[in-house]
């Protein structure tokens, strides 16, 4: 299937109109929530602030966080995915089916059960140092056999990863019961309860990460083509996967660190991406970003008002909305390469 | 003729004797209904098993010293205030699943469990000893009426019961004193969490503020246990008069204590405006489900009020 | 003629070594628990010959508890197994592509919604339910004029990451005294098991896993390949459907009663692998001792490590089975 834009001044038209799609909906997160407030007073807040004034407060505290986690959250991991997609060769990578997520959680229940549960700071390092782990594990059992990293056994080899760390978490969640329903929210990804100010180190690594990825984009277009192409073509190869790899880590740690376990963001968006852009990294790497932070902010708006005051945790929301469209791909046959 | 008399009188004697050893034996053999059936209990029990917190908690309120016990959700293994009239008692487990045969190694005649958590281990354990459940772990006067039947000391569950009202009574009176026209108060309960906050609707110390005639805010009424509470902007929900709030004591959880109050949100609840947020003991609170934690929730409500007993 | 006589010896000699080692740790598991009874007692005890004090210890604490845990692990392994040949890939197993979470998202919407009102004898009947209705709804997204094996287990994939988090949101919406009891239930295990529950669960044994041994011509002619399968004369796509069927019915009959424990349908067919290479004949029957050997070796850790807890068997199948697993691969590396 073609993708529908063909040259650089629609590429670039439409992903204007996605940023300005983008903006409006960050001003509806901040609007929009169990208080209605109106977006003039939204803008107020930034421009005319008023300390005493409630409203302002709540969208310049809770709401601004929020939103800008889900920023980051949202396109971290739709590039995550993306890079993925290319490192694997495979249209079903995503850091949820490799197990990342299982993986930075294992680490944060393991060390809450036996050092109690750690603050929000450590939590960070902690989920990154667990999505690494996972990483690696789940490349290395997929790469043990003659015929190395085949995009199957990648898929399977991290679904396994992902049940080992999932029942080891069940297994101290149950013996140490108190705990478990202190860190269920966590489980299950949540855009709320976390200061900006705690987000704010992870920042520069992402932005290397991106950063980084788009500089590489070039080289994974060859990588494309085929192995053997490229290094026949005197690519480096192993560096490349290696960069592109600590790169999906950076991301992927982060937006498990920031929100928790999110799923699907990383497996669908690429296509979406994929659909006006094809398979160039370089636009692809951008729209991936924009369009992920877009959907992440949208499914966490739709998670806070369903079922006001409680809020659906925003991995079941990602799940449910993820889960038709992954089918949906299964059977259409995507492919990677056009 | 006089043989026949003393026949008879001897017959009568002994049929007198016969009858009311009969009923001696027959009221040794009680049988105790409760939330899965009928149980036969014979005489009184001394060797017990409590498989949930409060039965525990009764059981000392009763005085008698299980032989086996479950292991506490905090301060593990036994909650403090239990903690010396429960020296040397052994652990089976967890409530959720208690160990059956370390149970059965206790040589027990008589196990209390709930039905809410051992319903699918009943049969189990009514091979190990007479078995009575109770439908929740949290209906402490049911739970004191029901061990009183079970242990046969019935008096002695009625006197804790009549004791329990009386101080209810009594703190009824001198709030009414105290507030006069201001009561009854509208109080929320709230727990503070590492992830989230929760209001508790209904429940253990729902009930038991229930009974000393303090009210809950008209969106608390439902029937549900209450709501998890993960965001800020979710704070006006837990508003009313009064705050009794519990929580554990961890670095995780009083920083998310710190945030949530800090909240401009925070401040506007009338609770906190009138400087009515009282922290109280979450094991008395929540956790214990007992009578004796009843009365311990009950001592903090005078201390917070200030009145005296 | 020697070389095959050799190989036949070895592979009788791998066989009794299983038997023995099954006998091993049945005798241990009713052995070890809070109360030590030496074998001998054990033996005793099953000849009439010693005291009958450990009768409740042993019949009705132990004893059925045991069998429970080796006929699940069988019923996991046999099911495990059949679907790596029907799928063709030796890395799925009914708990990564959603069986398992089928059963397990029944059981929980029943723990968390219906329990209270109709007891928890109906849990079981709950689980299998979910099984089959999620296991009918991957086999539907699946075919697109027919089943592909690679498509069955990436559309498994995805459904068991959606219904992941279908339980998820239920455990964490659940009134707070079933949170910790699903919780438990997911980890997977065999706490508990009377002798009702066995018996319930025995039809779904003696019904499947015969019917397994007669599929394993099918098996064979499947682990070729479809297309060389399909030139034998297999109808791929019946075959596909009834084997599924007795793969669903046996994972989801066995969480039904033993509760979430995974990874036993992933490894023990390749234990069983390294066994015998022979027909599928043989292979089902080893994986289903092999299964059992690890679930009840998983069980017997589980309750006797940490005293008096006793901790769900779940746990230690993925401490056992993981490492080892790992080491399989590696170990078999270039036959991959």
């Amino acid at each position: 299937m073609k993708h529908i834009l063909r040259n650089k001044k629609d590429k670039f038209n439409i992903l204007l109109i996605l940023i300005s799609l983008l903006f409006i909906v960050i001003i509806l997160s901040l609007a929009i929530g169990q208080n209605f407030i109106s977006v003039r007073t939204v803008f107020e807040a930034f421009f005319d602030y008023d300390q005493d004034s409630t409203r302002h407060l709540i969208i310049r505290t809770t709401r601004v966080s929020r939103t800008v986690i889900a920023l980051i959250a949202g396109s971290g991991l739709a590039v995550a995915g993306a890079l993925m997609q290319a490192l694997t060769s495979n249209p079903l990578a995503a850091p949820g089916i490799f197990g990342l997520n299982s993986g930075a959680v294992f680490i944060l229940v393991g060390f809450a059960a036996i050092f109690g549960t750690p603050s929000m700071s450590i939590n960070i390092w902690l989920a990154f140092i667990g999505a690494l782990l996972a990483g690696l594990l789940v490349y290395f059992i997929a790469s043990i056999g003659k015929r190395g990293l085949s995009p199957l056994k990648m898929i399977l080899a991290g679904a396994a990863v992902t049940a080992f760390f999932h029942s080891f978490t069940q297994g101290l969640l149950v013996i140490n019961q108190e705990s478990l329903e202190s860190v269920l929210f966590w489980l299950s990804g949540s855009t709320a309860g976390r200061d900006l100010k705690m987000i704010l180190p992870l920042l520069p690594f992402i932005l290397f990460a991106v950063v980084l990825s788009l500089i590489l984009a070039k080289d994974i277009n060859i990588l494309l083509i085929g192995e053997d192409m490229a290094s026949g073509l005197g690519q480096k190869t192993l560096v490349i996967k290696i960069l592109l790899g600590l790169s999906i880590v950076i991301l992927a740690g982060s937006s498990v660190a920031a929100a928790g376990a999110i799923s699907f963001i990383g497996l669908i968006v690429p296509h979406i991406g994929r659909f006006f852009v094809g398979n160039n990294y370089y636009w692809l790497i951008i729209y991936t970003f924009i369009i992920g932070a877009l959907l992440l902010l949208l499914a966490d708006l739709i998670a806070r008002i369903i079922i006001m005051p409680q809020e659906i945790p925003i991995g079941v929301m990602t799940a449910f909305m993820g889960a038709p469209f992954f089918v949906y791909i299964v059977r259409r046959g995507f492919k990677v390469h056009d | 003729m006089k043989d026949i008399k003393n026949y008879i009188v001897i017959l009568s004697v002994f049929l007198v004797l016969a009858i009311s050893f009969s009923n001696l034996v027959m009221a040794e053999t009680r049988i105790v209904k409760h939330a899965m059936g009928e149980t036969e209990i014979n005489g009184t029990p001394k060797r017990i098993v409590t498989l949930y917190q409060g039965a525990t908690d009764t059981a000392v309120a009763m005085g008698i010293k299980p032989v086996g016990i479950v292991e506490s959700w905090v301060e593990k293994p036994v909650y403090k205030y239990l903690r010396d009239d429960l020296e040397n008692v052994k652990q089976v487990g967890l409530e959720t699943q208690p160990n059956l045969e370390e149970i059965n190694k206790l040589n027990p005649d008589l196990i209390i469990a709930s039905k809410m958590r051992h319903e699918d281990i009943y049969n189990l354990l009514s091979q190990i000893a007479p078995t009575v459940m109770e439908e929740n772990v949290f209906r402490y006067r049911e739970t004191v009426k029901l061990m009183g039947e079970a242990l046969n000391k019935q008096s002695k569950a009625q006197r804790i019961l009549k004791n329990w009202d009386q101080r209810v009574n009594d703190f009824n009176k001198k709030i009414k004193k105290k507030i006069q026209d201001d009561w009854p108060i509208k109080v929320s309960v709230l727990n503070f969490r590492a992830d989230h906050a929760r209001i508790y609707y209904s429940g253990y110390a729902g009930r038991i503020l229930n009974e000393l005639g303090f009210e809950r805010p008209d969106k608390h009424k439902k029937d549900i246990w209450g709501v998890k509470l993960t965001s800020k902007e979710s704070i006006p929900e837990m508003n009313s008069e009064a705050f009794f709030i519990f929580m554990s004591d961890n670095e995780a959880v009083n920083n998310t204590y710190k945030e949530w109050t800090s909240h401009p949100l925070w401040k506007n609840l009338d609770a906190v405006k009138n400087d009515q947020v009282f922290e109280v003991d979450q094991v008395a609170w929540n956790m214990a489900g007992g009578i004796k934690s009843a009365h311990i929730m009950l001592d903090q409500l005078y201390d917070h009020f200030e009145l005296d007993e | 003629m020697i070389d095959k006589l050799k190989s036949v010896n070895k592979e009788t000699l791998n066989l009794l070594g299983l038997i023995v080692l099954l006998l091993i740790i049945f005798i241990l598991s009713l052995s070890f628990g809070s109360s030590f009874i030496s074998p001998l007692d054990v033996f005793k005890h099953f000849f009439k010959l010693g005291q009958s004090q450990y009768n409740f210890t042993i019949n009705t604490l132990r004893l059925p508890r045991t069998l429970m845990a080796f006929l699940v692990g069988a019923a996991l392994s046999v099911s495990g197994l059949i679907l790596q040949v029907n799928i063709k890939n030796p890395l799925a197993s009914p708990d990564i592509i959603g069986i398992t979470g089928g059963a397990s998202a029944g059981a929980i919407i029943y723990l968390s919604f219906f329990s209270s009102r109709l007891g928890i004898s109906g849990l079981p009947f709950a689980a299998i339910l979910g099984a089959a209705l999620i296991s009918l709804l991957i086999y539907i997204l699946a075919w697109q004029k027919g089943v592909s094996s690679i498509r069955l287990v990436l559309i498994g994939i995805g459904i068991a990451a959606a219904i992941d988090a279908l339980v998820t949101m239920i455990i964490v919406f659940s009134p707070i005294s079933t949170t910790v009891q699903s919780y438990v239930w997911l980890t997977g295990s065999i706490y508990g098991t009377n002798w009702d529950e066995l018996f319930q669960f025995l039809p779904w044994i003696f019904i499947f896993i015969p019917l397994s041994f007669t599929f394993h011509k099918s098996l064979n002619l499947l682990s070729l390949g479809d297309k060389i399968a399909a030139s034998l004369g297999l109808n791929i796509q019946i075959n596909r459907l009834l084997l599924m069927i007795i793969s669903v019915a046996l994972a989801g009959s066995s969480v039904a009663y033993a509760g979430g424990i995974s990874f036993i349908g992933l490894i023990a067919p390749h234990m069983a692998r390294k066994i015998t290479n022979r027909s599928y004949f043989h292979l089902i029957f080893i994986s289903a001792i092999t299964g059992g050997i690890l679930l009840m070796g998983a069980d017997l850790i589980a309750r006797t490590v940490f005293l008096p807890l006793d901790l769900p068997a779940g746990i230690f199948v993925s401490g056992i089975g993981a490492p080892f697993f790992i080491y399989l691969l590696y170990k078999n590396r270039n036959n991959f």
